[in-house]
């Protein structure tokens, strides 16, 4: 694997999502190194959070988990998740990278994971997995199939009482952890930031924020995972009973180039179908209808998937916008106006619950990053690359790669095959020529 | 059977969440395991696919002396790797593990009947932990791997792959049916993003292949024959006038295959005046500095596209599917051409302009006046030709009102479709197509590069519908498939496979010809000559077993004793229940 002309082998992948995992797991699988950088106490990304995925309603965690293994376990991948990268230096083959791994409080080499620990903590915190609908404990871990399978203290909320000290048959507990900084050396990085959320907040005639029952695409994705806090029962969120008339609202923060996001997210259509027919689903005689600007089903199976929802599962689709959401004081139900844009009617509609599906936007802090790296990025605030066709996944910085949602949102197998692709780039560019 | 260890079996309940135990008695179902005959440990466990729940395998394993182990969780086909691997690290082997079905079979499709689910549940555990008694160690196997790779189509996707993977190190042959490189790009006038032409794009790329020292190029020539198994390929590659022929020995394939797009006789007057032509038809026209009507060479004035012809089209098979790439490619042609006409249209089901980079070329076309225009799949446009004047009359869904239109011009979206050999190449290297006509990757989330054929990769439009820069990404991620086989140089191989009683067998090569994967041939080095199973070929199917006369041929895994033993356990309980160690 030695080669004159880079001085590390090493890869590093910032980012533990799906895209991230996949270059992580195709750069390993040919024999380099890789350090997998991940910010949260676990690997697995917005996929892990998901309910089901698109066109084939596969549950999202039954899918990903042997991913997650197998990242965790190869001998080729060191993972250090709860880690944030602070510096990156050098050039390609030559990069110093500093990593700041975050005190966890719980010794990763002896936790089991068995959870007397987060059992016996008296604290409990809303939990930001389950976009703060339910609860988890000060000490826990993000979800079932965390991985690493280690418990993690969240400081802020701790009250230091160390009942889990005491409880912890392995000691693994250990206050006295220190956050550290670890330098790595590497041939090649690669970016694998993911996304953020629109903030709905920032339309608000929908209400969000205000009307208990308008709520988010990721709080529903939660709400009906047989795993989320209401252990998959689709509830208001305003009196606990079943919502019978269910709205999705399509293009809240994509396509509107007045609040700066003037791109289509290219997922948005396809959760929301997804989640639309998930509705039917649950309460088969809910009528469910989908509120939507175009219908873009453009990948492998979408078109299908679409026709289906409208066919076989009862969806309705109306397209035009949808005006201010109003709120019954009484029943906690939600009036607006929305005109038909395909019969020229205004309808004056009731619902009992509103889904608002937002709109990717580039990773928290991906700016700063960018920065940082000396990237160059688009208008939209995503990583630029250097030519679609000729190097796609390149960025102005040689050495430096992106796959996943840093450079535009992708839906998952784009981003699986992103990953797979910047880990063939770093690859070539370790090797140069060399078939080891 | 031989000498056989007294089973000790471990039976793991999973609750999936609430995804099985909101329906099935998961705990019921673990004590009535623990009662059934060899089981030494029963348990229900929250998520046994967590890394909680391997490791409470492992530690089972070790505490009760566990030699089979029964999970009870979803379908194999996600989590049986990952528990094969487990009880591999709990010091078993991977064999003497039994996954039963309890979510998919059981949970979801029974969801409002608890009771009766759960006793399918406890029926199906018994008749699994009654198979697991008779398991049985099976070698782990690995076969080599031949460090060269078979790319099939130089277009785009095609070149991309063989240039990775030669900068890679590794050796490449690049098959082309065509007489020159380049696939459908290199014909077009317009790319997008930035405006180069297809030759600008692919040119180089074209050059470098031919250059390179570790690809082979044979144009003019098609994979005509194919045989082996992951690692240990064999292609036979013939030049189409027949005067050539050559076998090549390759590790691992990529199928670049592309689409055709399609001719939509029968749409919108197509093929009744020259004037109306496709998208395709339109890129492979001369730069559009000069847009003329090919019927008289004048130059256009009003000029149309209408899309989706041939595609999103529900019930019509293999045009149900969004051909993905040609809204955008009507929204830049029509930005690009209005400039050079006096009026542009076009008319549209829904405007799908996703990517990065889409939406300006989308309001760019709407700023310049290209007027758009949305009509129902249920009331297409009606084109008609009269005396060479084309006139187009459609419902304006959101004006409400019924328009008319005569271009000089007409230009038809049409869908993106396999190319006619398509199901050749699915034979050929034992691939499954989805209603689109494209191939099926071999999941449709998280593997979308590789295929069921282990050692198969599929790129670009071969996969599905997109456009050019999509398919240099699959490319490049397919190519690193490929390059991740060659760099290890071995593989695993599955060891259920088909076995032979040489001295059962009589030779009447029912097994020979029933085999779909031509696993089976003759040993004749035997008197009189026997069945020979070639493992890696083998797919573990058992069509053989059960058409051999003679009882020859034993399913590894799959014994007719595994078998029966499950059958009895359904069809006897209280003969395997009880707890009485027999």
């Amino acid at each position: 694997m030695s080669n004159g002309a880079a001085r590390s082998n090493n890869v590093l992948v910032v980012g533990g999502g799906v895209a991230g995992m996949q270059a992580a797991l195709d750069v390993a699988n040919q024999g380099y190194k890789v350090y997998l950088v991940e910010k949260a106490p676990s690997i697995g990304g917005r996929m892990a959070a998901l309910d089901k995925t698109f066109p084939t309603l596969d549950c999202s965690a039954c899918i990903l988990t042997p991913r997650l293994s197998e990242v965790a376990r190869h001998p080729n991948i060191e993972l250090l998740t709860y880690s944030e990268v602070q510096s990156v230096e050098g050039s390609l083959g030559d990069f110093t990278v500093r990593v700041l791994r975050k005190a966890r409080y719980v010794r990763e080499d002896r936790c089991s994971g068995c959870g007397d620990c987060a059992r016996e903590c008296p604290v409990e915190v809303p939990n930001e997995f389950d976009e703060f609908l339910g609860f988890r404990k000060a000490i826990y871990v993000m979800f079932p199939q965390s991985t690493p399978n280690v418990y993690t203290i969240d400081a802020e909320h701790c009250i230091r009482c160390k009942r889990c000290e005491r409880v912890c048959e392995r000691g693994a507990i250990d206050f006295d952890m220190q956050d550290e900084i670890v330098e790595l050396k590497v041939g090649v990085v690669v970016l694998s930031v993911g996304y953020k959320l629109f903030d709905v907040r920032q339309y608000p005639r929908l209400g969000y924020g205000h009307h208990r029952n308008v709520i988010t695409a990721m709080e529903f994705e939660r709400l009906i995972n047989a795993a989320g806090p209401t252990k998959g029962h689709l509830i208001r969120l305003s009196d606990g009973r079943m919502p019978k008339r269910i709205g999705f609202i399509q293009c809240v923060g994509a396509r509107d180039v007045k609040k700066g996001v003037p791109n289509c997210s290219r997922v948005c259509c396809m959760y929301g179908i997804k989640n639309a027919v998930m509705a039917r689903e649950h309460y088969p005689d809910a009528e469910v209808t989908v509120y939507y600007a175009d219908i873009r089903a453009f990948g492998k199976g979408f078109e299908e998937f679409y026709e289906m929802a409208k066919t076989r599962f009862g969806v309705k689709f109306i397209k035009g916008r949808v005006g201010e959401i109003v709120e019954d004081p009484e029943t906690a139900n939600l009036q607006f106006y929305v005109e038909d844009t395909l019969s020229g009617e205004i309808l004056d509609v009731e619902h009992d619950m509103i889904v608002l599906c937002p709109g990717l936007q580039p990773a928290e802090d991906l700016d700063k990053l960018a920065e940082m790296l000396g990237l160059e990025t688009s208008t939209d605030g995503y990583i630029e690359t250097r030519d679609a066709f000729a190097a796609p996944l390149e960025t102005n910085h040689p050495g430096i790669l992106v796959c996943g949602c840093a450079d535009g949102p992708k839906d998952i197998p784009d981003s699986v095959t992103a990953g797979s692709a910047a880990a063939m780039k770093a690859t070539i560019l370790l090797s140069s020529g060399g078939a080891k | 059977m031989g000498e056989k260890e007294q089973p000790r079996i471990g039976v793991f309940v999973c609750h999936c969440g609430h995804n099985i135990a909101g329906t099935v008695d998961v705990e019921r179902v673990a004590k009535e395991a623990s009662k059934f005959p060899n089981v030494v440990f029963s348990t229900d466990e929250m998520f046994m696919c967590a890394d909680s729940g391997q490791e409470l395998i492992r530690t089972k394993i070790k505490e009760f002396g566990l030699n089979r182990v029964v999970v009870a969780s979803c379908s194999p086909r996600m989590h049986e790797p990952t528990f094969r691997r487990v009880v591999e690290e709990g010091g078993l082997n991977r064999y003497l593990f039994e996954q039963v079905n309890l979510r998919e079979h059981v949970s979801w499709c029974h969801m409002h009947q608890p009771e009766a689910a759960t006793e399918k549940a406890i029926d199906l555990v018994r008749m699994a932990v009654a198979r697991a008694a008779r398991l049985e160690s099976l070698p782990i196997k690995t076969v080599s791997v031949i460090p060269r790779t078979l790319i099939v189509g130089g277009g785009i996707a095609g070149l991309r792959a063989a240039l990775d993977i030669a900068d890679r190190g590794f050796e490449v042959v690049l098959v082309e049916k065509a007489p020159r490189l380049g696939g459908h790009v290199i014909k077009w006038t317009h790319m997008f993003p930035g405006d180069r032409t297809g030759e600008q794009v692919i040119g180089p790329m074209i050059e470098r292949v031919m250059s390179h020292p570790r690809i082979t190029v044979y144009t003019d020539s098609k994979v005509v024959g194919f045989d082996g198994y992951i690692g240990n390929f064999e292609a036979t590659i013939r030049s189409n006038d027949g005067k050539s022929e050559e076998k090549v020995e390759v590790g691992a394939v990529i199928v670049a295959t592309g689409f055709k797009a399609f001719k939509p006789k029968g749409y919108y007057a197509y093929g009744e005046s020259p004037n109306i032509v496709t998208l395709e038809e339109l890129q492979e026209m001369p730069r559009r500095d000069d847009l003329l009507r090919p019927s008289d060479g004048k130059p256009v004035k009003r000029i149309a596209f209408i899309g989706c012809v041939g595609s999103r089209e529900p019930g019509v098979k293999g045009h149900e599917h969004c051909s993905r790439y040609c809204c955008l490619a009507v929204a830049k042609a029509a930005a690009d051409l209005r400039d050079r006409v006096e009026e542009a249209l076009v008319l549209y089901q829904d405007v799908r302009t996703y990517g990065r980079g889409h939406e300006e070329i989308h309001r760019l076309a709407r700023e310049k006046r290209v007027i758009f225009s949305k009509f129902e799949p249920s009331e297409k446009p009606r084109v008609t030709v009269e005396k060479g004047k084309i006139i187009m009359e459609w419902h304006d869904v959101l004006a409400d009102d019924n328009l008319r239109f005569e271009p000089d011009l007409l230009v038809l979206a049409s869908a993106m479709v396999p190319p006619d050999d398509v199901e050749e190449t699915a034979n050929l290297f034992s691939l499954t197509r989805s209603g689109d006509g494209f191939f099926n990757p071999e999941h449709i989330k998280l593997a979308p590069l590789t295929t069921h054929t282990a050692g198969i990769m599929i790129a670009g439009v071969a996969q599905a519908a997109k456009n050019a820069s999509e398919s240099v990404v699959d490319a490049s991620g397919a190519a690193a498939k490929a390059t991740s086989l060659l760099a290890k140089g071995e593989v695993e191989i599955e060891s259920t496979v088909a076995h032979v009683d040489p001295e059962l067998c009589s030779s009447c090569h029912t097994c020979v010809t029933a085999c779909p994967y031509g696993a089976i041939s003759m040993d004749n080095s035997r008197d009189p000559p026997v069945a020979l199973v070639t493992e890696a070929k083998c797919h573990g199917c058992g069509t053989c077993a059960a058409g051999c006369p003679s009882a020859a041929i034993t399913m590894l895994h799959s014994t007719d004793d595994q078998i029966l033993s499950m059958v009895e356990a359904l069809l006897m309980p209280a003969m395997t229940s009880g707890g009485e160690v027999q």
